[in-house]
């Protein structure tokens, strides 16, 4: 596992690129980096207990409308608009976890894919809240302890921290018992049934948990951006998470955390055409499929034997 | 009033039972879910877009065309990609939002953004009982229920078609019988990408032509299957049904958007209580 340390201590450089090379726009990729490797692991939490969900999206834009709104209109100080924003996205999936993860698989995958798609016509059509394809204008910037997150710099310090917060928090739910439980869930349900374990009450905790950190990923990109409109939170975003994972490698925490480093940036270089930024991420993640089907993390893992 | 929404539900709803039938016997058949279903709809609609909006060719040719350019299309992404992940699920998901994302940026670096429009190949309108009905849109349910009735027949009849289901109930067997699963693979991923093609192409005049134009059609047909259960063709015909005249009532009462939420929560209804679908296997 030595070569593990070699890809955290690429990443901790990576992370202070952005003061090396300097200038707004850089720390601006950096920060977009920093609130889409949570959203790339909570997608990844899912994976862990086999299900694949489209619905991350969905949540991302729960936790940021809900956020955002909570500070507009009920004058919630911004930073626990942030948390409470999350909480109301957990909430949303602790009430349609049991009915979503009752059937598994393909059916599940299904159901967070219509679940997606109604929330943003939701986002899209109740103008009156959410202000339709116009969007929320005008949101105030974060604070902590009365300083006001006035430049870029501030979003990405608070961007790493939670990233690291939600690594280091996956990284021991893995190596956990909690953890072996999931593994034990994705591999042979049947069997880890009938040791005990409660598949529907876990799958639905891994859920929870996925939607918390898309919640506040979305309220941090709300009061970053400034702005917020139903298309940032489509169902495209959810595959661009699966091309995250796969491309980064599915089967660790690290994974997904590599792949966002790598896929992000990746549009910012034909910034002109979404068109091509699809293209680019359908025709990488058919090469990962094919090609390197456990993804960028096994470059710094040892071979498994078999 | 009660005439004219059955007329609009049951005009809306063959449409998406041509969806859902390809949907669900790629499914039933490769046990893939077809992510990118909706963008060989999207396919059809621009071969029609092509030959008889801009070439004038005569509409139902460009219709046949449309349908076969999403089929060979389809039979050549099924070989390249789909075919070593028959039968896994998950990584059959996801090389299917792959092959969808990169048809749709095709789709985006061919005809941008807008939405294009496709002259009317038929105008006017009909009545009965007090109900009016576009001619457009009827000639649409027409052409609807011939395919219906080649597939049923095809499905019934047909050496193929026979194989095609042997296959779905018992892969092993249906092998020991002498049928080629690839061979089966192959037509199966035509025939559904046929189907969606065909229903693309037929549709292109009666709503705008853009690349985002297969988002619907395949979130409908995703909600069809699961009410009438995945893998299941007369499940796909009465969930098709189904939904198009719940939404047809829906959204003359209340709106289309009310109409959308209330069939996601029938569908959700549906998984509590029959969690195989209205007409699903049980046995699993």
């Amino acid at each position: 596992m030595r070569k593990t340390y070699l890809a955290y201590l690429i990443v901790a450089a990576l992370a202070t690129l952005p003061w090396v090379v300097g200038g707004r726009y850089v720390f601006h990729v950096a920060t977009m980096i920093t609130i889409m490797i949570p959203l790339a692991l909570s997608l990844n939490l899912m994976l862990k207990v086999g299900q694949l969900s489209l619905a991350q999206a969905a949540f991302m834009g729960i936790g940021a409308y809900g956020a955002v709104l909570l500070t507009m209109r009920l004058d919630f100080p911004p930073m626990l608009s942030v948390f409470a924003g999350g909480l109301l996205a957990a909430a949303t999936a602790a009430i349609c976890g049991p009915v979503f993860l009752r059937i598994k698989g393909v059916y599940f995958a299904l159901l967070t894919f219509a679940f997606g798609q109604i929330v943003n016509l939701v986002f899209q059509e109740w103008t009156s809240l959410f202000g339709g394809n116009s969007g929320i204008y005008g949101i105030p910037k974060l604070s902590v302890f009365g300083m006001r997150f006035s430049t870029t710099q501030h979003y990405y310090l608070f961007g790493l921290v939670f990233c690291a917060v939600c690594y280091v928090a996956l990284r021991l739910l893995e190596r956990s018992e909690i953890g072996r439980i999931f593994q034990a869930l994705k591999e042979d349900e049947t069997l880890s049934r009938s040791l005990g374990s409660n598949a529907l009450a876990w799958r639905v905790a891994a859920f929870v948990g996925s939607a918390l950190i898309a919640g506040i990923a979305g309220g941090i990109y709300g009061f970053y951006i400034g702005f917020l409109s139903p298309d940032a939170f489509t169902f495209w975003l959810s595959v661009d998470l699966i091309v995250m994972n796969v491309v980064g490698g599915a089967t660790s925490v690290l994974g997904p955390v590599l792949g966002a480093i790598f896929i992000v940036p990746l549009p910012e270089f034909l910034r002109e055409a979404r068109a091509f930024q699809l293209l680019i991420y359908g025709v990488v993640l058919i090469i990962f499929l094919v090609l390197i089907k456990d993804g960028l993390v096994t470059l710094f893992e040892r071979r498994k034997p078999g | 009033m009660v005439y004219q929404m059955l007329m609009n539900g049951a005009l809306a709803g063959l449409i998406y039972v041509i969806m859902a039938l390809g949907f669900t016997m790629i499914f039933g058949i490769m046990r893939i879910v077809n992510f990118a279903h909706g963008e060989f709809y999207m396919i059809g609609a621009f071969v029609v877009l092509l030959l008889f909006g801009s070439l004038g060719l005569p509409f139902f040719a460009a219709v046949l065309a449309g349908g076969v350019a999403a089929a060979v299309l389809g039979m050549v992404l099924e070989r390249l990609l789909f075919r070593r992940l028959v039968h896994d699920e998950m990584p059959g998901m996801i090389m299917s939002l792959a092959v969808a994302i990169i048809l749709k940026s095709l789709g985006l670096i061919t005809f941008g953004p807008a939405e294009h429009t496709v002259p009317r190949p038929f105008t006017g309108t009909w009545q009965a009982f007090g109900a009016v009905a576009p001619w457009d849109r009827t000639v649409v349910a027409i052409c609807a229920l011939i395919i219906l009735a080649i597939f049923y027949l095809f499905l019934k009849h047909s050496r193929l078609g026979l194989a095609m289901k042997a296959v779905a109930q018992d892969p092993e067997t249906a092998s020991l019988m002498g049928v080629k699963s690839g061979q089966i693979y192959r037509a199966a991923f035509g025939v559904a990408c046929l189907l969606a093609g065909l229903a693309g192409a037929l549709m292109a005049p009666i709503y705008n032509v853009g690349p985002y134009m297969g988002e619907m059609p395949m979130l409908k047909a995703f909600v069809v299957v699961i009410l009438g259960g995945l893998g299941s063709i007369l499940g796909a015909v009465v969930g098709g049904l189904l939904l198009g005249l719940s939404e047809a009532f829906l959204s003359t009462l209340l709106s289309p958007l009310a109409a959308l939420i209330a069939s996601f929560a029938m569908v959700l209804i549906v998984v509590i209580v029959r969690p195989n679908g209205l007409l699903g296997r049980t046995a699993r």
